[in-house]
């Protein structure tokens, strides 16, 4: 029987809006077991970034409970959500969210700096994470200096390179041509297959959805259908 | 706490112009503050070691009815002491008279002090090589009021210690220099004998000044008055230059924080998304405080470091050439070295750099708190207003 590294009971997500309420997320029920390659989607407005910003302890429900890795995320202080993302959370953005004052080494170093790693293992563990992305050769330049899917694959490269459990990508082709996206999803994919990551997407992109196993549709704050695939894109 | 400076300074170092301008503004202040207060200190060691070397020895026994700055208690302020109770001391004897120098009056003071005394700087036993009748000594400032030089007979007028008037010719046998103007302007130095013989105050003495081995004892009818009272209006005066300096440099320093406060606000706007992934990686909201934080402060440790270095070349030339204040500033009562040299000390440097790191520090955390409050996933998304 398969590991459940995210299990979500219930969960339903409020924000005040003026004087009322708006409810993003409403009787979610789900669970994630370890490996998959799943993704949440739906229009925009459907709360699918809301869930996957509850997952990654960036934020927590109003109601019911979501736990990743054991941990329960309501009942986490700020020290032990940082602590779950360090260790075993990676991030993907739509927009890359690349450190611009570090080169691509030091952006992808940063994650093992919090954990203190030593200096050696670091370079070892960052060059090996460039490697996979194909960027080892781009190591000393600026993110000013990347085409927008070198920056995405710096930042699958940083999300990786602590060999998480757990990847989050929110819309992580928004911003790529169908190229750049293709190989990107590839490279992700790849990762899954070999370290056995799970990946765990929020997109409205067919590409993205080409590639995933799982499909959990979101319609209103609800799960409108949560529906194993055969994914159709492989390479 | 590491890895929060290592991160600070790479953003710092990678921000670019904004940093070095701030960087420019607190060295700035540095440089300022520094050499102010050097000044401010060297004005102050100067002046009183020179008051000790020229006027005040190591302490005065001056007469109960003698006041040095009240003209009238000159007549009936002076009185003798037996010799064991003057030993190391040397006795100065203060009267009133006027000269005549081309014609003009000129109200001075005569002051007598031995020959032999070796007390202060004064060159007063150039008298005893004189062949002249009726040498005296007088400093560059009265030959200026006077218009005298050295050579130059003035007719002199006095008083005996009956009242009665007396006048001789009085020949200037030299002209001395001295950075402490209270023992020139309007004085006229001679040997203490030839005064109490021409005043008849035999063995008096208006006040005495103090050797180093004098050990001041009470005395009935004197009263003996230590360096540090001596120089206390002196001390004040520096006292009062430094409290109106302080509001200079803390104008100034205000004006250099303001720059890191507006940048720190700034930022925290600026580089929302940057906070937001800081926490999204793994970071406390509080690492992420402390690297803003930290940010602030280097700014003020790079500018501490920017005015050493740059103010080093100013610091050295006015430690070497000093900084000549003109004789204008003499006007002002208290005493004043044409040249002053400034004393920058390692207190000072150290000082200066603690005040700047600290207050940088502070105006860097009030703006940066709000991180410690904040929404990371409005902050992600760039909404935090």
């Amino acid at each position: 029987m398969s590991e459940k590294i995210i299990v979500i009971e219930n969960l339903v997500k409020r924000f005040p809006v003026g004087e009322g309420e708006f409810t993003a997320l409403s009787d979610i029920n789900l669970s994630f077991e370890k490996g998959e390659f799943s993704g949440i989607v739906g229009p925009s407005g459907s709360g699918k970034t809301t869930l996957l910003n509850i997952i990654g302890s960036l934020d927590s429900p109003t109601e019911g409970s979501c736990t990743v890795m054991g941990k329960r995320i309501s009942d986490l202080s700020h020290k032990q959500s940082a602590q779950l993302r360090n260790m075993h959370i990676g991030f993907i953005f739509q927009v890359y969210n690349l450190l611009p004052v570090y080169t691509v080494f030091e952006n992808v170093e940063f994650a093992l700096l919090l954990q203190k790693r030593s200096a050696t293992a670091r370079k070892k563990a960052v060059m090996e994470a460039l490697e996979w992305v194909g960027l080892e050769k781009m190591a000393d330049k600026k993110p000013s200096k990347l085409s927008g899917g070198e920056g995405q694959r710096v930042a699958i490269a940083r999300a990786m390179v602590k060999r998480p459990e757990l990847v989050l990508a929110d819309e992580p082709t928004a911003n790529l041509d169908a190229k750049n996206a293709h190989a990107i999803l590839q490279t992700m994919k790849k990762l899954n297959e070999e370290l056995k990551t799970t990946f765990l997407f929020s997109t409205h992109d067919e590409k993205v959805m080409a590639y995933l196993n799982r499909l959990i549709h979101l319609e209103d704050g609800k799960v409108a259908q949560d529906e194993w695939v055969t994914a159709k894109s492989t390479r | 706490m590491k890895i929060a400076f290592k991160l600070a300074f790479k953003n710092l170092i990678g921000a670019g112009l904004r940093t070095w301008l701030n960087v420019a503004v607190l060295a700035f202040c540095f440089i300022v503050i520094v050499f102010y207060n050097g000044f401010l200190n060297g004005w102050q060691n100067q002046g009183r070691q020179d008051a000790m070397d020229w006027e005040y020895g190591h302490g005065q026994l001056l007469h109960a009815n003698y006041n040095p700055y009240d003209v009238f208690s000159i007549q009936n302020g002076h009185g003798n002491l037996s010799a064991e109770k003057t030993e190391d001391l040397s006795a100065v004897l203060v009267r009133q008279a006027s000269v005549y120098p081309k014609g003009r009056m000129n109200p001075v003071l005569l002051k007598g002090i031995s020959i032999d005394q070796k007390v202060i700087k004064l060159p007063i036993k150039l008298l005893a090589q004189s062949d002249v009748e009726f040498p005296v000594l007088i400093g560059k400032r009265m030959a200026e009021t006077l218009k005298v030089k050295a050579g130059d007979q003035v007719l002199l007028r006095w008083r005996d210690k009956n009242g009665t008037y007396d006048a001789a010719n009085i020949t200037v046998e030299a002209i001395f220099e001295s950075k402490v103007a209270t023992i020139d302007n309007g004085q006229i130095w001679l040997g203490l004998d030839k005064l109490r013989e021409m005043t008849g105050l035999t063995n008096e003495a208006s006040y005495f000044i103090a050797h180093e081995a004098y050990q001041p004892t009470a005395i009935a009818g004197w009263e003996f008055q230590a360096l540090s009272t001596l120089l206390k209006d002196f001390d004040a005066a520096v006292q009062a230059e430094r409290i109106a300096s302080v509001i200079i440099y803390s104008v100034l320093l205000a004006l250099g924080l303001l720059a890191v406060f507006d940048t720190q606000v700034l930022s925290i706007f600026r580089r929302q998304k940057e906070i937001g992934t800081y926490i999204a990686l793994g970071m406390t909201r509080n690492q992420v405080l402390k690297i803003f934080t930290i940010e602030g402060s280097m700014y003020s440790i790079f500018g501490g470091i920017a005015g050493i270095i740059l103010g080093a070349p100013l610091f050295f030339y006015t430690l070497s050439q000093g900084i000549n204040v003109g004789s204008e500033i003499e006007g002002m009562g208290v005493q004043f070295a044409d040249v002053i040299y400034p004393t920058f000390g390692l207190t000072l440097l150290a000082g200066t750099f603690v005040i700047l790191v600290f207050t940088a520090t502070l105006v860097s955390f009030l703006p940066a708190r709000k991180i410690s409050k904040l929404n990371p996933v409005y902050a992600l998304k760039g909404r935090i207003s």
